[in-house]
């Protein structure tokens, strides 16, 4: 408390003695008023929380006292940021990852609002990059790629010892939410698909009729579930391509909207099994060179899709009979963008499969590659290996796949990421 | 308890190679209750009126009634005082010699309170600067109050003090407790009073008629009893690697903050906003980032809201490397609002110096482009006041010409008034 003499105006300026009474008969001589005096400053050593002055760690990211936010002054010691904290089997998707401590960029603390205390990096998200293995057989990647800034694409996959359900859709960018009814409608078809099987049906033909309507009709349930994804007053409704793939005995059963694919890529044949819903393709009708057509400038309109402006809802289906060893592949364009002819794409399957048969390992190496041509679109890749291809036939496989024509021996190889 | 919300109004979208990120957020304050009566501490309120020789029988006469009136409206619990300045400064109530400097606010201190202004008389000179340095000592006797606040009434130019003298005392204020400063008639440089104003958080504004007086203190003290918050501040992130180009409360009034930062940590600035109400306050804040890959994203500021030991709010301000031009090319309207309302105050402050000092050319550049501006962003007060200044020949390309005759209230209620802005239409 400070010790002061206070320059009175009354004293200066005496008042008059007649105004001078008490207002109250009771009223009390006025005297100082003590200030309860309480207040403490502790100093701790060492780093302090800027908001409570508890002392914290200098590697701290949260006050432990009151909680606050803190910017760590040191590195924490790294977290060995683990491939599985991203998986889509133990995460629900499209939730931040809250549980990741350290920065892939630099290294410092991710606050919980997902962007690194230190610079500021966004810390990927589980929608933006995950991974899925329903057998050792079957796996898939889907990624944001390089260009966009939210994947879009999804992916959803099934599979047991001798049969598997690969789905990918496509969000269209220009619609909103579309990342949200992607996931949906692979979802859905996944679990149509999943129950539909033919076991029990008589005869290819008959089998095959039943396994083209159990496709129209997860298609059919997939756009039911891109609409139930969309405000009914939205202007700009959700949608999403279609392509979906079931693989058991000796065949392929395969649909699709819009311009998400399906291949077989075998030693022997490479083959584009679906067919696009798309500006190039019109082009491609008409007697284009499909390189030509695909560098149309509409080339990428799609002319179906799943959604609630859809006129047509209705997947071309198809049937394709397995003859030898080879991988079933399902990706979207972010893929084919960079190799759109079968040839092409055994070729980048050769590279990527070159090292390992595991199906996720392929499939990240395919999105690596499709990033390092750019990334201009999110990537999905999904894939079966089928008729029991081993390290060591993949090797095989590699030679005769490599006697494709359009080789580009050049390519580089892409780093496993 | 206050609560804060944050909302973030930006174009996240950065061209290839872009580095500079604008975004407006808007920091609003809801159920602060009153002052003093939060549980974070006690209020304390000075009342602060000149009476130098200037003031006369009127004017002294009408402040002595409003500074009662202000009493009226302090909340009885409040620690007050009453200063009398003139070129020296009078502790007038309490009458205490020494001790504590302040007393609580009842029905008795009141009354007295009230009679000690009615005993004032205008004499002497003036020198604001010892009228602070009294306020800060009145305060600093009273050890544990949480917020502090001075209506500071003046009605001419600081004559007693040196330039130096007065900034020195200003500067031993700042931090320590808040001015709202009212000039009463058109004797007072309107520079002088609102460098007071400004480094002490606080408002300024000319009252032109001295019985307008009464109701402009009875607001003002209200205003202040109505903001529980005592202290908050906002404190701004940057990645590491960034600048921050400059951050200014652009709503109610523009206020520069850049300067008045004091570091938390290495990325982290606080800047004091002083006590909050229930009220919503927008912040311009200009980062510069190392430019990133088109496809990359990255947080370019965390604005939020301390009070005391809790960070009650946070706006996110974000960048994001695009090569879709569409997206790039857009700039956002409430950035381009308050960045055309902060280039209308400093043309009208520098039009109306320039006017001043008879550069006449300049003066007319500078007021046109401000009645260009005003036009702009819809701010019709502005445009009412430029309109006494100057003769507005077509608003919408800023050509006007100075008025001869100009009544000096009007010149300085423009001046004053310039960095008022409106908000954004939508």
């Amino acid at each position: 408390m400070t010790e002061a003499e206070w320059p009175l105006w009354s004293e200066e300026h005496p008042v008059p003695a007649q105004d001078v009474q008490p207002l109250e008969a009771d009223s009390a001589p006025i005297g100082p008023e003590q200030g309860a005096a309480a207040a403490t400053a502790p100093s701790p050593e060492g780093p302090s929380c800027p908001v409570c002055g508890a002392a914290v760690s200098p590697s701290a990211s949260f006050c432990e006292t009151c909680g606050g936010t803190l910017t760590p002054t040191v590195v924490p010691p790294p977290a060995v940021p683990s491939g599985e904290a991203f998986s889509s089997q133990t995460r629900r998707l499209g939730e931040r990852v809250s549980a990741l401590a350290s920065c892939p960029a630099c290294g410092g603390t991710v606050a919980a609002d997902g962007y690194c205390q230190v610079c500021g990096a966004k810390a990927p998200s589980a929608r933006d990059h995950f991974t899925a293995a329903p057998a050792a057989w079957v796996g898939g990647v889907c990624d944001r790629g390089v260009q966009h800034h939210r994947n879009e694409d999804a992916m959803a996959l099934w599979a047991e010892e001798d049969r598997a359900v690969l789905v990918v859709c496509d969000g269209v960018s220009t619609s909103i939410d579309s990342d949200v009814a992607a996931l949906a409608a692979a979802r859905k078809a996944l679990d149509v698909l999943v129950t539909s099987t033919s076991v029990g049906v008589a005869g290819d033909d008959s089998r095959d009729a039943a396994m083209a309507q159990a496709l129209v009709d997860a298609a059919h349930e997939a756009n039911e579930a891109v609409v139930g994804t969309t405000a009914p007053d939205s202007t700009n409704a959700a949608s999403a391509t279609f392509a979906a793939a079931v693989i058991a005995a000796d065949r392929v059963h395969h649909a699709n909207l819009g311009d998400s694919r399906v291949y077989f890529i075998g030693a022997g044949q490479q083959v584009l099994l679906s067919v696009d819903d798309s500006m190039a393709q019109a082009f491609i009708e008409q007697g284009m060179p499909r390189a030509e057509a695909e560098a149309m400038p509409r080339a990428h309109a799609i002319t179906k899709w799943l959604g609630r402006d859809s006129l047509d809802i209705v997947p071309r289906t198809g049937v394709h009979e397995l003859t030898e060893p080879g991988w079933l592949v399902v990706c979207s364009d972010g893929l084919w963008n960079y190799a759109s002819e079968p040839a092409e794409l055994a070729v980048q399957l050769v590279a990527a499969s070159a090292a390992t048969t595991d199906p996720v390992a392929v499939a990240q190496a395919l999105v690596t590659w499709a990033n390092a041509q750019g990334g201009q679109d999110n990537v999905t890749v999904a894939l079966a290996r089928w008729g029991g291809v081993p390290a060591a036939a993949a090797s095989a496989g590699r030679s005769s796949l490599g006697e494709a024509p359009n080789d580009r021996p050049g390519k580089e190889q892409p780093a496993n990421g | 308890m206050a609560e804060f919300t944050a909302a973030v109004y930006q174009n996240e979208f950065l061209p290839d190679g872009g580095t500079d990120v604008n975004a407006i957020v808007t920091v609003r304050c809801t159920g602060a209750g009153a002052a003093g009566r939060t549980g974070s501490g006690d209020a304390g309120e000075i009342i602060a009126v000149d009476t130098s020789g200037s003031m006369g029988v009127a004017n002294m006469n009408a402040a002595k009634q409003a500074a009662m009136i202000a009493l009226d409206n302090i909340l009885d619990g409040t620690y007050f005082a009453v200063v009398a300045g003139n070129h020296k400064a009078y502790l007038a109530y309490p009458m205490v010699q020494s001790g504590a400097g302040m007393v609580r606010m009842d029905a008795r201190t009141r009354a007295e309170a009230r009679r000690a202004i009615s005993f004032f008389r205008a004499e002497g000179g003036t020198a604001m600067g010892t009228w602070l340095n009294l306020c800060k000592a009145l305060f600093n006797s009273i050890g544990n109050l949480a917020q502090k606040h001075v209506i500071l009434l003046t009605d001419g130019e600081n004559h007693n003090e040196t330039t130096a003298q007065l900034d020195s005392a200003i500067a031993n204020c700042i931090g320590h407790f808040q001015v709202d400063a009212r000039g009463v008639g058109v004797d007072w440089k309107v520079a002088e009073i609102r460098k007071i104003a400004q480094a002490l958080l606080g408002s300024v504004d000319i009252i032109g008629d001295p019985n307008q007086l009464s109701a402009v203190f009875a607001e003002l003290m209200r205003n202040s009893m109505s903001r529980g918050v005592a202290n908050a501040e906002l404190r701004v992130w940057i990645p590491q690697g960034a600048q921050v180009l400059f951050i200014r409360q652009v709503s109610p009034t523009v206020e520069d903050l850049s300067g008045r930062g004091t570091p938390v940590n290495a990325l982290t600035m606080s800047y004091p906003t002083g006590s909050w109400g229930d009220e919503e306050r927008d912040y311009h804040v200009a980062v510069r980032l190392p430019a990133k890959a088109v496809g990359q994203e990255q947080l370019a500021a965390r604005v939020q809201l301390a009070v005391g030991a809790d960070l009650l709010t946070q706006g996110l301000v974000k960048a994001k490397w695009s090569s879709d031009n569409n997206l790039t090319a857009q700039i956002n309207p409430e950035v381009a609002h308050y960045t055309g309302q902060a280039e209308l105050a400093q043309m009208i402050q520098e039009g109306l110096s320039a006017r001043s000092a008879g550069d006449e050319r300049t003066a007319t550049t500078k007021l046109g482009r401000a009645v260009q501006l005003a036009t702009e962003t819809g701010n019709a007060e502005a445009t009412a006041k430029l309109r006494k200044v100057v003769d507005i020949t077509d608003a919408r390309t800023g050509t006007v010409r100075l008025r001869r005759a100009v009544d000096k209230a009007d010149e300085m209620a423009l001046d004053t008034a310039s960095t008022k802005t409106t908000r954004i239409r939508s």
